[in-house]
């Protein structure tokens, strides 16, 4: 098994739901911040998810 | 602090990842080796990554923003002045003679540089340790989820040492060193956006330094007194107590985390282990020092923050990193958190349980019990182990709510019984002298020069239970101090009976000694697959981070 793999995809699912939690209760901030913190968090998690997943997928490719 | 359905999505969707891990690792187990010892075979990043994540425990994640929050920037001398140099001595100097002795744990290292005795006071000493850290990291967590959450401590400690003992036993060490990255990423990814926040929230580095008194926001300018410094040590207890005898003990000798370098494919990924590791280690003061730093200079800006009293009226540091999380984080993101906060307590744990498990199984009952058994016997006996290492943990955790400050006894024990260790491994692996006696003798009086110093000095009002014949301006300068004293005393002794004993001959010495075992040159490899360019390296970034901090 290639540890990328889940990792990849529990990243990139964990950031489509920040980014979906972001956009439809763009409302859910905290006290200290009016920063959309789940939106901009997301996006950067399912950058990382894809990152990994795409590593993944040229392993397997130069392997066949 | 509550939280909503998404946080909760959040942690089902994280733990189902867990156990998903342990399930399809599960085929992967068919010998005691590849059960214990992942059967050498995980590639180079996933065990550097393993190797820092295993010490990233929640325990150590709270603990360092309390001391940020408490002593500063000067917390990060755990990184740059003793983890980092530490790690790179391991990976160059260290690693050709466990990974090239084929020894499967360090105490067997210990048999078979020296003799039975010094690797049983290791095994059983090691063993003991590791369940009282897995106990303390459950209870640690139950008691934040009870705190923080309001969840019931009994069904936090039990549903979370049942998910631990469900992957381990799955998928033995492959799942723990599996998860323990996963859980590092998650570290990483769930709490960068809270240093971010409070950071900039308090101005920035620069206004952090305006707000709060200049010994929190200098490393080093105030090292030379005690007096001076939050932390109330000097140079020399510093850099001797903790950059070497501590970092250097707990590094290159706790099998918790040697054992991950040991998991490695090869002798040069081994190597390489600790090396790589030192790139991430590097930055993490940035994401679990920089918060408690910035929630001090939140205090004092009239925000609405405050960290919350506690029992003595002072304010309760390690409430730093929970309160900044409850101030920043929307739900959503703190699901993920708090989510980050348990994967970190329950890798601690699987970590401990997964070295224990092995030192047990190789040094304790294959050695004393039940040696010439066929190798599925020892991997049934692993795997009960497993099972009896977390009740045993479950156990030390009630036995822990009987104390009140955690890290203190982690600290008591990792300066009592690790301190004098690295003398011994300093003179088995380097100087071919060093007999089995002298070993042993340094080791034990090394020890016992621990508890007496311990007994006989007090700091903070605690130690000194026979005599006080020194006051140490703090804590901190206490454990370093009985450091730098049960080293010397073990290195002296160590070398003082070596001399008056007789020598091991050289044959058989081959392969764990220097000047007795073949360092491999790896002149082939590319640059970055070679331990020397990634040293320098990684020296000249630490340098820039020391000068830049100083």
């Amino acid at each position: 098994m290639d540890l990328r793999v889940p990792s990849g995809w529990f990243f990139a699912l964990t950031g489509l739901i920040l980014i979906g939690w972001g956009l439809f209760a763009p409302d859910a901030t905290a006290p200290l911040t009016t920063v959309n913190v789940n939106f901009y968090s997301g996006i950067a998690m399912l950058v990382f998810g894809i990152f990994l997943l795409l590593l993944a997928w040229r392993a397997v490719r130069s392997h066949s | 602090m509550k939280l909503a359905p998404v946080d909760y999505v959040i942690l089902v969707l994280y733990f189902a990842f867990v156990l998903g891990i342990g399930w399809r690792l599960r085929k992967r187990i068919s010998s005691s080796g590849d059960f214990l010892m992942s059967g050498r075979s995980v590639p180079v990043w996933i065990t550097s990554l393993a190797f820092i994540a295993a010490n990233l425990g929640a325990v150590e994640l709270i603990g360092m923003a309390a001391s940020g929050a408490k002593y500063g920037i000067m917390t990060a001398h755990f990184y740059w002045l003793g983890a980092i140099p530490a790690m790179l001595f391991m990976g160059i100097f260290m690693m050709p003679f466990y990974y090239g002795s084929k020894a499967r744990s360090v105490p067997e290292y210990l048999k078979l540089r020296f003799d039975e005795k010094t690797r049983a006071f290791n095994a059983f000493s090691f063993a003991i340790m590791t369940i009282f850290s897995s106990g303390i990291s459950m209870y640690a967590l139950g008691l934040l989820l009870h705190l923080v959450l309001g969840w019931s401590f009994n069904v936090s400690v039990l549903a979370s040492a049942a998910i631990v003992l469900a992957y381990t036993f799955l998928g033995g060490l492959t799942s723990a060193i599996y998860n323990e990255v996963l859980q590092f990423f998650l570290i990483v990814l769930g709490f960068a956006p809270l240093a971010i926040l409070s950071v900039s929230k308090a101005g920035g580095w620069r206004g952090i330094v305006a707000r709060l008194p200049p010994n929190m926001t200098h490393a080093w300018r105030y090292m030379g007194s005690p007096t001076e410094n939050p932390m109330g040590v000097e140079l020399f207890g510093m850099i001797a107590g903790l950059g070497f005898v501590l970092s250097f003990g707990y590094w290159c000798t706790n099998f918790l985390v040697v054992q991950r370098a040991m998991a490695a494919e090869s002798m040069s990924a081994a190597r390489r282990t600790p090396l790589v590791g030192t790139l991430p280690k590097m930055f993490l003061p940035f994401i679990v020092i920089m918060p408690g730093i910035a929630a001090i200079a939140l205090t004092k800006m009239n925000v609405g923050y405050a960290l919350p009293p506690n029992a003595a009226g002072g304010p309760d540091y390690t409430q730093a990193l929970t309160t900044l999380m409850a101030q920043f984080y929307p739900s959503g993101i703190l699901g993920l958190g708090m989510t980050g906060l348990m994967a970190s307590f329950m890798s601690g744990m699987a970590g401990n349980v997964t070295a224990f498990n092995t030192v047990f199984t190789y040094d304790i009952y294959q050695s004393y019990i039940r040696p010439n058994a066929d190798d599925h016997h020892y991997l049934t006996v692993g795997r009960v182990t497993t099972v009896v290492g977390v009740l045993l943990s479950i156990l030390a955790a009630y036995v822990a709510t009987r104390y009140n400050n955690i890290m203190d006894l982690l600290q008591l024990v990792f300066g009592c019984v690790n301190a004098p260790l690295f003398a011994t491994f300093l003179l088995g692996m380097f100087w071919r002298r060093t007999t089995a006696h002298g070993a042993f003798a340094g080791l034990t009086l090394g020890t016992g020069a621990a508890v007496m110093t311990l007994c006989t000095t007090v700091a903070e009002g605690k130690g000194g239970w026979i005599a006080n014949w020194h006051q140490f301006p703090s804590q901190m300068a206490q454990n370093f101090w009985i450091a730098i004293i049960a080293f010397a005393v073990c290195f002296v002794i160590s070398v003082a009976v070596s001399l008056f004993t007789t020598p091991r001959p050289d044959k058989e010495m081959e392969g764990l000694v220097y000047g007795l075992t073949k360092i491999p040159h790896d002149a082939t490899a590319k640059w970055y697959e070679r331990p020397a360019p990634l040293t320098a390296i990684v020296i000249v970034l630490l340098v820039i981070l020391n000068i830049w901090f100083r």
